[in-house]
């Protein structure tokens, strides 16, 4: 990985961040009505409305709003929630962790899981197991979250009455201690697994074509030629560089389970950032919605960048332009 | 929700009341009062579901629902009132009406403290009076905001409410819901909307807030200082925001939540036979009472100034199979504009109600000059002010709550030739749109007539109260003899008399059909059957207690 | 963003076109593309037909209320009476005018930036590939929450949105394509022809070019539809067409009581995806020449 390459990329954030920024900006101004109405919601007094005029600068020249809002933005100021009154910022940071939780987990245990099932299948190969698997996890991969989510809650959390329906913790628990984390992950299980789903069928596929690939290749054919043991061949000497592929799509995914997250929220009552837009749009409380937009894209944004040098890392001949 | 904010409980004929409001338990076996039945089992926790976050507790700046839901146990009023809307002293010990009600005297109750341990004094009510409940609290602002001339406080232990004109329904407006109480003390120069004690109360109530974690849950522990003797029986009150209602069912069946304000439909027939639960059915809401389902129409539109089209679509509306599908059974069709919650107000066995009957009301539609073209949506052909050939296509603009209601009357009218385009708006939209804006065809709205005509009924209807101010009179009715009708009854003092006099209104308003009745809705809180000793709302943990 | 897609469209195809069709003939016929196709073919055939096919308007209440699947109503009824069955017919009819729609912007958008791209290379390709970068970062379900919130629900501007932000897997894999056939002997002879540029792009370029990305369109055209369902699901569609994230959402409240409110949009929107995702990959597998 050249530092060249880092810096290349490092600089090409800063184009990414200010189309991210117009974009919020264009819809605030695209949107029907006094863009007043769309920042400080339909029911203000006109006290309210003037003092949001005078902060976004709505009275200035475009340019000049665009600068005065990137400016707030950028300071972390991502103006006040009317419906609830408080700074945005505020309101987002204390939903953060229980998404942060949500979203980690399922990221981890996709990652490992779907490493493990592309493993298995491409090593019985054609084979029945095989075929299984594929299809099944073609099938995960084209499943609505919210089908699974609701399959999960009839079948496991209400038939089978072994994982709680809804929440992040038992109404009646302590909210201390160990019992406390116990609590929270047997909720989390279900939702987790649910956001997960997706995710463990792309990555299963992508390792599975992925070592696949790369078993064919000779010095795979020499290692086995030798003598060396299957088991080593897959795991030391082939999967590392078939994981190269799940490498690549780690930023994407991080998309993608962030929006998965927002509807496995609302299907368990999981209390992040999630149900917190929704119920902002519900409210039409535009600041909030705006703050989270911001939030997930700048997420986004870094975790492709953070993919894009990892890669890098894990692949110096990787010729980038 | 909005809708039933407005409704004041307010009712100068507090006696009258008593049917609108019993509770009444359904459970699998009858059982005795609640409340006088063997002795309380003392102390664990009550896990109750919330609908939504209520986003700040100081229940005297806001009539939502949501916060009130939330805060009213923590604080207390002036006045308690049974769930017959008795009232019984609370933070006052005694009062005293003079000046044939245009004067009350209340002595307050000695020795209560603030949760924090401060002393509660006459200058506290004054000052929540003066700064919030009069201000902000947009049914008490707009009630006995209106009508009040000052109040003073003679000493540390009186307060006195002085009213321009003999004022009646003050005692009804003094419980915890429409004048919680809170410390001067903690908001005395300061910026009411924005002090930190608005979601750290401290109040008098029988529980104390521990901790508030927005969207998830709210803990409270019980005030063992509490004015009422041995109250609460409780330790700890648990609040969990749990949004779906259907995963609130869930809850209680897991044995995680026990109270819920609500029970959905569908799973009440199953809750009901389970032999674990028992019901009190209320039309009492957080914030209203005795609300109809009502549909406007917009009559400032051409289309809707013809009674003939307004008489046809009601009678093209099956009500029973809003009840049946989705209230499930809990409510009834409305018989009168007046809901029967009112008794001496409520027109029984009134002439006149559209009454569903598909064929009449596709014989009233020709007549009206709205023509069927094929099978298809009718068209104009002859009515005044619509141009010929104008299909019958109109909105329908709802909460999205209520989107079954409008799923339903969209398909009943479809069927008669109607085109309705649904159109859900959140309710701080709404408001703007049906009120202010005017920019609507046909809407519906929970109106809650409250336990008096006077503030819950005839702010639909009066011409002077045609918007801006939500949930006024949505359809823009203006008649000049109904004017004078309300205003015959506010003034008239035989109960008789005004009986006839809101009779007579409703006639008039059934020929007129300003606006077309549903349903009246009714809620069934549930609770496993090993607690007891609940009321409907306000401090409805109060006097609870459960055996495990 | 589909991963599978990203993988496939990796490598360049570029197989001479002579021999396309009997590749995509033969991608067919593999039990994947097979099933593939089926499921593509039946959900195009319930949109289309979707009057005729229903029993009854969506909307109707004809029938009595929560009756489980039976033979009168095969996927039974929901709380007001409407027939589910229906419900999910029309539903497949505003997923396909959705999915048609968006691929119709995507075809468009995608291969003129493709082909610009890799056709005119230098500072036109940094520039192009840059902007698609950006459009590929942005969150496109937050994007539609977004417009949503400020505009309100409706198929019009969800199909925009969409349309606007979904083409750049297909730009980049038109452009992958259309760098290993610009020096081509075919396309060089058509050079020497005289051919304009225009008629070397679109008739010897975009013919050979536009295949894989064709499958590629399947995959996305996936991910549209999900979203759309998605934000169904959310209570952010429209109410006055039929959606089957709509009816999922509306199912929600009856878990409990009607399982087959959820099971059945649900599964329409399963195997509406699957087969696409089918079909792309059978198309993209035959091209490539893994198997």
């Amino acid at each position: 990985m050249t530092r060249r390459y880092v810096v290349r990329r490092l600089l090409q954030l800063g184009p990414t961040a200010a189309a991210i920024l117009l974009v919020g900006f264009l819809l605030i101004h695209l949107a029907p009505g006094d863009p007043v109405l769309a920042l400080a919601g339909e029911n203000g007094d006109a006290e309210y409305y003037a003092f949001v005029r005078e902060k976004f600068g709505l009275d200035e020249p475009l340019p000049t709003q665009l600068a005065t809002y990137a400016g707030n933005v950028l300071r972390g100021d991502l103006g006040t929630s009317y419906v609830l009154g408080r700074p945005v910022s505020d309101v987002i940071a204390e939903r953060l962790p229980a998404t942060l939780l949500l979203t980690g987990t399922a990221l981890v245990f996709s990652t490992v899981a779907g490493v493990a099932i592309g493993v298995f299948s491409a090593t019985r190969r054609r084979r029945w197991p095989d075929v299984t698997v594929t299809l099944a996890t073609l099938a995960m991969y084209s499943a609505p979250v919210f089908l699974l989510g609701q399959l999960a809650i009839l079948l496991l959390a209400l038939r089978a009455g072994w994982f709680p329906v809804q929440g992040m913790t038992d109404a009646r628990s302590s909210a201390t201690g160990l019992s406390h984390v116990l609590d929270v992950g047997h909720h989390l299980v279900l939702p987790a697994l649910a956001l997960a789903a997706q995710e463990v069928a792309a990555v299963s596929r992508l390792s599975r074509v992925g070592l696949l690939d790369e078993l064919r290749r000779d010095h795979i054919r020499t290692a086995r030629a030798k003598g060396v043991p299957e088991r080593t061949v897959v795991l030391s000497h082939a999967l590392r560089r078939a994981l190269l592929p799940v490498v690549t799509v780690l930023g994407g995914r991080t998309g993608q389970l962030v929006a998965g997250a927002v509807v496995v929220e609302v299907v368990f009552g999981w209390p992040g950032i999630g149900r917190l837009l929704v119920t902002a749009m519900q409210a039409r409380d535009a600041p909030v919605v705006l703050g989270v937009f911001l939030l997930v894209a700048v997420t986004v944004v870094v975790a492709n960048l953070l993919t894009d040098l990892l890669y890098a890392w894990l692949d110096p001949r990787v010729r980038y332009r | 929700m909005a809708a039933r904010r407005l409704v004041a409980l307010a009712g100068a004929a507090a006696l009258l009341l008593t049917a609108c409001a019993g509770s009444d338990n359904e459970g699998n076996e009858t059982r005795p009062d609640a409340r006088s039945s063997g002795a309380p089992a003392k102390g664990g926790t009550l896990s109750v579901a919330l609908d939504s976050d209520p986003g700040a507790l100081n229940p005297a700046i806001t009539t939502s629902g949501g916060t009130h839901t939330a805060s009213e146990l923590v604080f207390s009023g002036l006045v308690e009132l049974t769930p017959k809307l008795e009232q019984v002293p609370e933070l006052a010990e005694s009062w005293e009406v003079l000046e044939n009600g245009a004067l009350y005297r209340f002595n307050l109750r000695n020795g209560v403290t603030w949760h924090d341990g401060k002393p509660f004094t006459s200058a506290d009510v004054k000052h929540t009076f003066d700064t919030m409940l009069l201000k902000l609290h947009s049914r008490t602002a707009a009630s006995v905001g209106a009508a009040l001339s000052s109040i003073t406080t003679p000493d540390p232990d009186t307060v006195e409410f002085r009213f321009k004109q003999p004022y009646a329904p003050l005692l009804q407006q003094l419980d915890v819901t429409e004048a919680p109480i809170l410390p001067k003390h903690l908001y005395e120069g300061t910026d009411v909307a924005k002090n930190p004690a608005n979601n750290k109360p401290v109040g008098t109530g029988p529980f104390k807030l521990v901790s508030y974690t927005p969207g998830s849950e709210l803990r409270f522990t019980a005030n063992r200082e509490y004015f009422k003797k041995d109250l609460p029986y409780l330790d700890e009150v648990v609040m969990r925001v749990i949004p779906d209602k259907g995963n609130q069912v869930v809850a209680l069946e897991a044995g995680e939540v026990d109270w819920l304000f609500g029970t959905p439909g569908p799973d009440l027939p199953r809750l009901k036979s389970s032999g674990k639960y028992d019901f009190i059915t209320t039309p009492l809401n957080p914030g209203g009472s005795n609300c109809i389902m009502t549909v406007s129409f917009n009559l400032d539109r051409p289309l809707f100034q013809d009674v003939r089209l307004r008489r046809a679509l009601g009678t093209a509306l099956d009500r029973d199979q809003f009840v049946d599908r989705v209230l499930f059974g809990q409510g009834r069709v409305a018989e009168a504009p007046i809901s029967s919650g009112i008794p001496f107000a409520h027109a029984s066995g009134l002439k006149g109600m559209p009454e569903f009957d598909r064929a009449e009301a596709e014989r009233l539609l020709d007549e009206a000059g709205w023509k069927r073209q094929g099978g298809g949506t009718r068209t104009s052909a002859g009515v005044a002010g619509v141009p010929d050939g104008t299909p019958l296509a109109f909105g329908f603009t709802h909460f999205p709550t209520f989107s079954a209601y409008a799923q339903l009357l969209r398909a009943q009218l479809t069927s008669v030739g109607a085109d309705v385009m649904l159109q859900p708006l959140e309710p701080p939209v709404f408001a703007d749109t049906v009120f202010k804006a005017r920019n609507f065809d046909t809407n519906i709205i929970s109106y809650c007539n409250g336990v008096d005509p006077e503030i819950g009924v005839k702010r639909m209807y009066v011409t002077s109260n045609i918007g801006p101010v939500p949930f006024s009179n949505s359809s823009a009715y203006r008649n000049p003899e109904v004017d004078k009708l309300f205003e015959d009854a506010r003034t008239t003092v035989d109960p008789k008399a005004r009986t006839q006099i809101y009779r007579t209104l409703q006639e008039k308003l059934v020929q007129d059909l300003p606006y077309l009745w549903i349903v009246e809705t009714e809620a069934n809180r549930v609770f496993p059957n090993t607690c007891k000793g609940f009321t409907p709302s306000g401090h409805f943990a109060e006097a609870a207690s459960c055996t495990t | 963003m589909s991963a599978t897609a990203e993988l496939a469209g990796a490598q360049p195809a570029a197989t001479p076109v002579g021999r396309r069709p009997r590749l995509l003939v033969r991608s067919l016929r593999t039990p994947g593309g097979a099933v593939g196709a089926g499921l593509s073919l039946l959900l195009v055939a319930a949109g289309l037909l979707a009057p005729l096919l229903a029993p009854t308007d969506p909307f109707a209440v004809d029938g009595p209320p929560l009756t489980a699947p039976s033979g009168a109503y095969p996927f039974g009824t929901d709380a007001l009476g409407r027939d589910l069955l229906s419900g999910v017919i029309y539903g497949a009819r505003t997923s396909l005018i959705v999915a048609a729609s968006v691929a119709a912007m995507v075809i468009v958008i995608g291969t003129t930036v493709g082909l610009w791209a890799g056709y005119f290379g230098g500072w036109v390709d940094d520039a192009l590939m840059r902007i698609t970068e950006l459009f590929q970062v942005l969150p496109r379900f937050f994007m539609a929450l977004v417009v949503i919130a400020f505009f309100g629900p409706g198929l019009d501007r969800l199909v925009l949105l969409l349309g606007v932000t979904s083409w750049p897997l297909l730009a980049r894999v038109i452009r992958v394509e259309v760098l290993a056939l610009r020096h081509r002997e075919f396309v060089e002879a058509a050079r020497v022809h005289g051919a304009s540029r225009t008629r070397i792009l679109l008739r010897e370029i975009l013919p050979n070019a536009l295949p894989p990305g064709i499958a590629l369109l399947g995959l996305v055209v996936a991910q549209v539809i999900l979203i759309e369902a998605s934000l169904g699901f959310l209570g952010l569609g429209d109410p006055n067409v039929t959606s089957w994230g709509t009816l999922a959402s509306e199912a929600q409240r009856f878990l409990r009581v009607a399982w087959w409110l959820s099971l059945f949009p649900g599964l329409a929107i399963l195997l509406a995806v699957l087969g696409l995702n089918l079909l792309g990959d059978a198309v993209t597998d035959a091209l490539t020449g893994r198997r």
